[in-house]
């Protein structure tokens, strides 16, 4: 279990990032649903090591929190990217897509 | 940056704390109800449904467990969790935490205070700027033998010669008679060069320094008072400067006053601090005799040069000077620093103070160890509860180690608070003589030494127990309902413990021995007179208002007829130099070279030289030394009369061996008196206790002719206590002359106490650790015992059962002690023999591997482990067999 969530805490900050990027602010269920979704269901993650994630990407002053309504009417602590997180989005993206590459090229069959 | 940021949101959260928990849970109680929901709309049952999303939420409390450590500064947080737990711990068992405490504060506050002496002493710099340039400088037989001062000849082409030095200054500690306005007194001053105020880089505060002009000729008057003597004697007026004093009868201009800080070079450890400073000047004479050791010399070495450059620079110059001048070969002059020199008497008693009082500590940690590991059995189920609830093995650790650090901290600030009033003990106990003792107080440096010694305190009694118990199997400690594993291994590291304590403790007791042993033997030595009920004075004679030797004798003549007049006075007697006030010693030669057989034996090549002192008639019945041979000095004995001397039996022993010395006689010098021989009297120590008895010779006072050294010294023996007669003596000296200084007032016995104060106070305080590591160590044995005695009460009850007597109970108990006891106290004994080597110097009598100090120490200590075993083992005996058994 404990290798699962060093995996994820690399990449879950770079998800969620994502995930608020593409759907504006969202309360943690949201985010939690929407990672699991695009995963294909693939990635069933316990859902609580979401706040400590969350909480940090906040110290660093890459999200902001705000308490509102959600369209069930329940009251709901809403994450969203601040200017910061976003040019850190941009950077990490990136990143993850070179190194994605890279590891990718050695995987693929060598002719 | 970014860490920065964090941080700062971090610092930011601590001060969040119960609403960010609120927030926490609102957040996730949403989280789940929507996870329910979702369930829910699944198909499931609405309990079902919330059981599934406490499960995929992964745990509510643990969800809250990793925010929590995620956010503020979780180990500021733990640590402050672990301090309220630990002291409310440590609050529930008052007996405990009073026992821990107080051993812990008398082991820090001792080690506080005697570090604040030793830091005062030897660590401190010297009250002089740049203090690690100054050098004391002094010259040294080439025959070998002891430092001598240094010649002036020579002093003055070391000043030309040694470039290493910035500056050299010298000086010459003397006394004064400083009379007018007031009562006159005897005033230690020193005789300096212009360049000491450079060469200490020290300048009068009023005034100026002298200048070299002041050192060119005998007449200069100038004087630069200290500021104690000013503030004292002139009221601290500005206006003293340019005044005129009068030192020794002589008018001396005030050319300035010295700053408060100021220390004279000569001041430590004398007894009296310089009072003033006039210029020193040398006699033509004096420069044209490089055997004329007469000053001190202190340099300060350049900027940049290190000390041995500067020594190598100062042997090259004295050899040069031993090469070009005949009569400097004999001596080389060498040098050492200052602050070094200065304390070198003492550096080797505040050393071992520091590790006998070292060692207390150490039993102070392992008589808490003891009491720590004795606790944490009761805690072994807590222990193994919170294992199994999966506390880590770190966490409970460090909680554990916080708690023993709450305990040595609360220790510590008891012990300061001991430490301040045994620091003003050990300065107000510390002979006059010791020098920078007075400095001595808790400042920042001891606060710091204390709190490095709270935390390795702590570590040292804290981490054994702590890690052994933090290896508790949860899984064995809460299976056995039996606790006699758990308390046989508390038992034995228990023992242990007791086994070093027992060892420390021989340590210092055999320290603590050989102390006492030497002050024993020290006091033990007979003077060869009778100290009690005698009075003595310095009545130092100023040269200007008693400018001849008959001038002086008239003088004390009147005195001892008018102090023989007192009331209750028994015998009065003066002299130029009494027992225990120094000696005069000088050459002679016997007159008849070849004496007959047996007689005047010298040992060939080598001139006889004896003590001289010229005393009154009175000399020999005031301190009751008995007369062997012929008969004693009579007042008949006068100028005109043949010249006389008694003699003492180390001088018959040294120069007659079995031959009739009376009638021989000798002189000091070709052209001096002859001198006959006519009486011999017994030996004494003149020097006190420590002292050799060398060859001595009585002048008669009267007969002026045969010695050079003025009658100074004034003794009464009187009817009961000395002391009282005091103010009658300064009466009948002030009656002849109002301005004569009468100083060092004191009974004999007052003066052989004064010089045992050092002895007597490294004895005490050697004393007072040992008796301290006593105290701990059968506290120690005691609470080992005492602990056995409750551990085992099932099984004492089951011997009682069967039949054991009470004193076979005892037996039982105590044996198991006495044999800890035993080894503890051997191992002692052997560490005590290979460090005692250490303490030879601080010895008088004895050897370091005395045996009967060893023997002493070894059945001390035995019988007070005993006493322990035995107050503690005596429970046992009232133990129910029917109660303990059930």
């Amino acid at each position: 279990m404990g290798d699962r969530t060093d995996v994820l805490q690399g990449t879950l900050a770079l998800m969620i990032l994502k995930t608020l990027e593409t759907m504006g602010p969202q309360h943690g269920y949201g985010i939690a649903r929407r990672i699991e979704q695009v995963s294909g269901d693939a990635l069933r993650m316990n859902q609580g090591t979401l706040y400590p994630a969350l909480v940090k990407l906040e110290q660093q002053g890459w999200i902001k929190t705000k308490w509102g309504v959600s369209d069930q009417n329940r009251r709901a602590r809403f994450y969203s990217l601040t200017p910061r997180g976003a040019r850190q989005l941009a950077s990490e993206a990136e990143r993850w897509g070179r190194v994605s590459a890279i590891v990718g090229r050695f995987l693929e069959p060598q002719p | 940056m970014n860490h920065l940021r964090v941080l700062a949101a971090r610092v930011r959260e601590l001060f969040g704390g119960a609403r960010l928990e609120r927030d926490l849970s609102d957040e996730l109680q949403t989280h789940l109800d929507y996870l329910t929901d979702e369930h829910v709309r699944r198909g499931l049952s609405r309990d079902e449904a919330r059981r599934a999303a406490y499960r995929d939420l992964g745990g509510l409390e643990q969800t809250r467990e990793m925010v929590r450590d995620r956010r503020g500064l979780p180990f500021l947080e733990t640590l402050g969790r672990d301090i309220r737990f630990g002291t409310r711990l440590l609050a529930k068992t008052p007996g405990f935490t009073a026992a821990a405490v107080c051993t812990l504060a008398l082991g820090i506050g001792a080690n506080a205070a005697i570090f604040s002496v030793v830091d005062a002493v030897l660590f401190q710099s010297l009250p002089y700027p740049d203090p690690h340039q100054l050098v004391s400088i002094w010259e040294v037989s080439q025959k070998g033998g002891d430092r001598i001062a240094v010649a002036p000849a020579n002093y003055v082409d070391y000043v030309r010669r040694a470039d290493a030095f910035s500056s050299l200054g010298a000086y010459a500690r003397a006394g004064v008679n400083l009379t007018g306005d007031g009562t006159p007194e005897r005033v230690p001053i020193e005789e300096v060069t212009a360049s000491y105020f450079a060469t200490l880089g020290v300048m009068p505060m009023i005034g100026g320094p002298f200048q070299p002009e002041d050192n060119q000729e005998a007449g200069s008057r100038r004087v630069i008072l200290t500021h104690a003597l000013w503030q004292r004697r002139f009221g601290g007026e500005a206006s003293v400067l340019d005044r005129t004093i009068l030192l020794d009868g002589r008018p001396y201009r005030v050319a300035g006053v010295m700053p408060p800080e100021f220390r004279a070079a000569s001041d430590a450890g004398a007894i009296e601090p310089v009072g003033a400073l006039v210029p020193v000047f040398f006699e033509p004479s004096v420069l044209a005799n490089r055997q004329e050791h007469l000053i001190e010399v202190i340099g300060r070495v350049r900027p940049g040069v290190p000390v041995d450059a500067a020594r190598a620079n100062l042997a090259a110059v004295s050899d040069g000077l031993a090469r070009e001048f005949p009569d400097a070969a004999t001596v080389r002059a060498s040098l050492a620093p200052l602050g070094a020199e200065q304390v070198k008497s003492v550096r080797e008693l505040l050393v071992l103070l520091l590790a006998a009082v070292g060692l207390v500590l150490l039993i102070a940690c392992a008589n808490v160890a003891s009491l720590v590991v004795a606790r944490s059995m009761s805690r072994q189920r807590e222990m193994a509860v919170r294992f199994a609830l999966g506390a880590t093995r770190r966490r409970v650790m460090s909680e554990l180690i916080t708690q023993s650090l709450l305990l040595s901290a609360a220790g510590a600030g008891v012990g300061l608070a001991l430490a301040y009033w045994t620091k003003h003990v050990l300065v107000s106990l510390a002979p006059a003589s010791f020098p920078y003792i007075q400095r001595a107080s808790l400042d920042l440096r001891v606060l710091g030494f204390a709190a490095v010694l709270t935390v390795v305190t702590g570590l040292l009694f804290g981490l054994f127990p702590a890690w052994q118990i933090s290896r508790t199997r949860p899984v064995e400690a809460l299976r056995t309902s039996d606790r006699s594993s758990v308390g046989t291994w508390a038992m034995r590291n228990r023992t242990a413990l007791m086994a070093i304590e027992v060892a420390l403790s021989t340590l210092l007791l055999v320290g603590a021995g050989l102390m006492l042993r030497s002050f024993m033997a020290v006091n033990a030595v007979p003077l060869g007179f009778d100290p009690t009920s005698v009075l003595a004075t310095n009545v130092v004679l100023p040269p200007q208002r008693y400018a001849t030797p008959q001038a002086k004798l008239d003088f004390y003549e009147a005195l001892a007829t008018r102090v023989a007049t007192i009331p209750g006075v028994r015998g009065v007697t003066y002299s130029n130099r009494l027992p225990l006030r120094g000696n005069w010693t000088s050459g002679f030669a016997f007159e008849n070279a070849a004496p007959e057989p047996g007689a005047a034996y010298v040992p060939t090549g080598v001139q006889p030289s004896a003590g001289f002192q010229a005393v009154s008639p009175d000399y020999f019945a005031v301190f009751k030394i008995p007369l062997l041979r012929g008969r004693l000095l009579a007042s008949a004995d006068r100028t005109g009369a043949p010249g006389v001397a008694v003699v003492n039996a180390a001088f018959v022993r040294a120069f007659f061996k079995e031959a009739n010395p009376l009638g021989q006689r000798l002189r000091r010098g070709q052209k001096m008196p002859s001198i006959e021989i006519v009486g011999v009297v017994a030996d004494i120590r003149r020097g006190g206790r420590t002292s050799e008895i060398e060859p001595q010779l009585y002048l008669p006072a009267a007969q002026i002719e045969l010695y050079p050294l003025s009658l100074s010294d004034l003794a009464i023996r009187v009817d009961g206590d000395g002391r009282s007669y005091g103010d009658a003596v300064r009466a009948a000296i002030w009656a002849i002359d109002p301005n004569q200084p009468v100083t060092n007032v004191r009974t004999l016995e007052e003066v052989l106490a004064l010089r045992l104060a050092e002895r007597r106070f490294q004895t005490f305080l050697f004393a007072l650790f040992a008796v301290l590591a006593l105290a701990l160590a059968v506290v120690g044995v005691y609470s080992v015992v005492d602990y056995s005695v409750r551990q085992r009460t099932a099984e004492i009850g089951l011997r009682i059962a069967l039949g054991a007597d009470s004193p076979g109970i005892l037996r039982w108990l105590i044996g198991q002690s006495f044999w800890t006891v035993s080894a503890g106290a051997l191992a002692g004994l052997a560490g005590a023999y290979w460090l005692s080597r250490f303490v030879r110097s601080l010895l008088f009598g004895i050897e370091p591997t005395d045996a009967v100090t060893y023997l002493g120490a070894a059945v001390v200590l035995a019988a007070a482990a005993l006493l322990a075993s035995y107050l503690a083992a005596r429970r046992a005996i009232r133990v129910d067999p029917v109660a303990a058994l059930r």
